[in-house]
């Protein structure tokens, strides 16, 4: 027990040094961008009709703190980071935690309900398809999964939309309807969320399933022809015993580890869905502030808390891989 | 009364490439506290015949009309092939009369759980005991076959456990049930020679005890000549000579069966050059029509090639299937 949380503590310190190193990243990236908050802010006033000068950018950077060395104003952004604190959006000039606020969980449940989704599909499609003989079953499990990884995102919810605008007159957009965009949470609310949330969670999950099943498949099909399978069944162990006890569970490994891959593949796809479908969630914003504003301090807090939840969901798999795995348990506990 | 009654088994699988038939007309028998050496190359079909007897192979196995696994129990005989997966009578043979033991005991124990979950498993499925009970006996099998520490190895998983420890655990748990035949397909192929004796010695040990039939697959006729009371060669499918071990290892009268005889190194002549059975193995889709034996034959005559040999019954109690040997040895 005491190796156990050991083990997990030494990943949950990985963990965070790997944010801190990402943090770096980012942080060095938004720097590398042509030109400062300052620079950037004054410029859209400007373009607003308002006459600046050189001294008026030089006060505003003196104001922003961003006259003092990198490495420390590095240091000062990742400790507030931590606290969930981001400072002001450069153009908006708004905080960028209010500004965030639940779009941010938007997104991170949207991707893993997704995630969820796609799982709960594959899971039991993959394990009926290895076992399966069935040719009708099999290629059509084949030619969805094909739809699935060939078929882009954007296509599929424009294909949806017009679709749904041409038969329904609904073209299916956003995350609420008008009366409750900015209404507070309530049951009405909840559902008038859930009527909206399945399009962007079926869209984000299609590529996620068809690529889960193919994996699920491909580990079960592998375990199944294993010998201690065949041993198992001729120790009289049959039916669906035989088929969960053995070679399913061990093909369970893997496919916790796909998990994360899968999150990240998800979030990588969810800013384009979400402009399509105009969601108002952290991942139009990210377009938005990326592409449009130019806005740094906005962009770097959303790649933050994306890369952040991709972080933290491999440390759970991680330690889920542990209390799984006897072989992963020995190797840790030596 | 025998055990097992073999009869006509053929057996064929269902291919991309066609029927492939790995088994041709096998008969064999095994009678209680016998034990019955199985021997041929690989791709003889020594395995997938070990397999048929408790209907183990994968579904696109046919077998012909005429085969008949036949097992002879104390209340009731069951017709193996005949027998549904999953139905109540299948697990009397699998598991529960019949036991089976593979080359790679590390690979026939499921990585993720437990020795002792696996045994208490089988005992469970297969006899009216608690699980406090099935743990029990577990431990006191793993005991009895010469494990340390019983009760902590039961707690443990097959990668943690030494090569001949984890074949000792198969052989436990194997026996756990009281199997009247158990299968051992190459149990000591996989185990260095100092094992592999102790492996052996523990085994004949069993047998008495259980009184037990024994089919004990190789292709090592030195293992063969210390464990087996009678022998049975096997070559693409085909029996080719049994007989009492004795007299076939000394007299064999197959063609085949003196080629394995001869290819053994000898270690009284270590400068005498290895003497191999010539040629290859033929592919199992091009089956050589009339003998199988006859591409790689030294005593091929012409009719080999034309007809097949039946399996007659030769001097010294023993049957072959070839026309020479029939004819110098003067068949009954």
């Amino acid at each position: 027990m005491y190796q156990f949380v050991r083990f997990a503590a030494v990943r949950a310190s990985l963990a965070i040094f790997t944010l801190v190193l990402v943090s770096f990243i980012v942080f060095s990236l938004m720097e590398l961008v042509p030109g400062d908050c300052a620079e950037r802010y004054l410029a859209f006033k400007n373009s607003q009709g308002a006459q600046i000068s050189i001294a008026d950018i030089e006060a505003e950077r003196v104001r922003l703190g961003l006259d003092k060395p990198y490495i420390q104003r590095w240091g000062t952004w990742i400790i507030n980071a931590f606290q969930g604190e981001f400072g002001d959006s450069c153009i908006l000039r708004l905080n960028i935690s209010q500004l965030l606020g639940q779009k941010i969980w938007l997104s991170v449940g949207i991707c893993l309900a997704s995630l969820l989704v796609a799982y709960m599909i594959a899971v039991p499609v993959g394990i009926i398809a290895a076992t399966s003989r069935n040719p009708y079953l099999n290629n059509g499990l084949r030619l969805v999964s094909y739809l699935g990884l060939a078929l882009p995102n954007f296509l599929l919810a424009l294909m949806i939309m017009l679709f749904s605008t041409v038969m329904f007159g609904d073209s299916l957009t956003g995350l609420f309807s008008k009366e409750y965009r900015d209404a507070d949470w309530s049951y009405d609310r909840v559902m008038d969320f859930l009527s909206h949330v399945w399009l962007p969670v079926f869209i984000l999950g299609w590529s996620a399933t068809a690529f889960a099943i193919q994996t699920v498949r491909a580990l079960m099909s592998d375990e199944i022809s294993k010998l201690y399978v065949t041993a198992a069944a001729a120790r009289g162990v049959s039916g669906s015993r035989l088929l969960l006890r053995y070679p399913a569970r061990h093909a369970l490994s893997p496919i916790i580890n796909s998990l994360g891959f899968d999150l990240n593949r998800i979030f990588n796809e969810l800013p384009i869905v979400a402009l399509i479908l105009t969601l108002t969630e952290a991942g139009s914003l990210l377009i938005e502030s990326l592409a449009r504003s130019n806005d740094q301090q906005l962009a770097g807090a959303i790649i933050f808390f994306l890369t952040g939840s991709i972080v933290a969901i491999n440390f759970i798999t991680d330690i889920l891989l542990a209390v799984i795995d006897p072989r992963i348990r020995h190797s840790i506990m030596g | 009364m025998t055990l097992l009654d073999v009869k006509n088994l053929t057996l064929q699988f269902d291919t991309d490439e066609g029927r492939i038939t790995a088994v041709d007309d096998v008969s064999f028998e095994i009678n209680p506290g016998e034990v019955l050496g199985l021997v041929g190359e690989s791709g003889s079909g020594k395995s997938v015949t070990a397999k048929s007897l408790m209907h183990l192979n994968p579904p696109n196995a046919v077998y012909s009309p005429e085969s008949s696994i036949t097992l002879n129990l104390e209340d009731q005989s069951v017709d193996v092939l005949s027998l549904r997966q999953g139905s109540q009578d299948m697990q009397i043979v699998r598991g529960g009369s019949i036991s089976m033991i593979f080359q790679e005991p590390m690979a026939s124990f499921a990585p993720a759980i437990t020795i002792g979950d696996q045994m208490v498993e089988q005992l469970v499925l297969h006899k009216a005991i608690s699980e406090k009970e099935a743990m029990k006996i577990s431990v006191e099998m793993l005991e009895r076959v010469g494990i340390s520490d019983p009760s902590e190895r039961f707690n443990q998983y097959a990668f943690e456990l030494s090569g001949g420890m984890r074949q000792r655990a198969m052989i436990a748990m194997a026996l756990s049930t009281r199997p009247k035949l158990l299968i051992a397909d190459e149990p000591t192929t996989a185990l260095d020679v100092t094992i592999q004796a102790q492996v052996i010695d523990l085994m004949k040990d069993l047998v008495t005890d259980f009184n037990m039939g024994i089919i004990f697959i190789t292709h090592d006729l030195g293992v063969i000549a210390q464990t087996a009371d009678r022998v049975a060669v096997m070559y693409l499918g085909k029996l080719v000579e049994q007989g009492p071990v004795r007299n076939v290892i000394r007299d064999p009268a197959h063609p085949y069966t003196q080629g394995l005889l001869n290819a053994l190194p000898k270690l009284e002549d270590l400068d005498a050059p290895l003497t191999p059975v010539p040629g290859d193995i033929p592919s199992p889709l091009e089956r050589p029509p009339g003998c199988v034996f006859h591409t790689r034959c030294s005593a091929v005559e012409d009719r080999c090639s034309l007809s097949v040999p039946e399996m007659k019954a030769l001097d010294r109690k023993r049957s072959a299937a070839c026309f020479v040997a029939a004819d110098q040895r003067g068949a009954a």
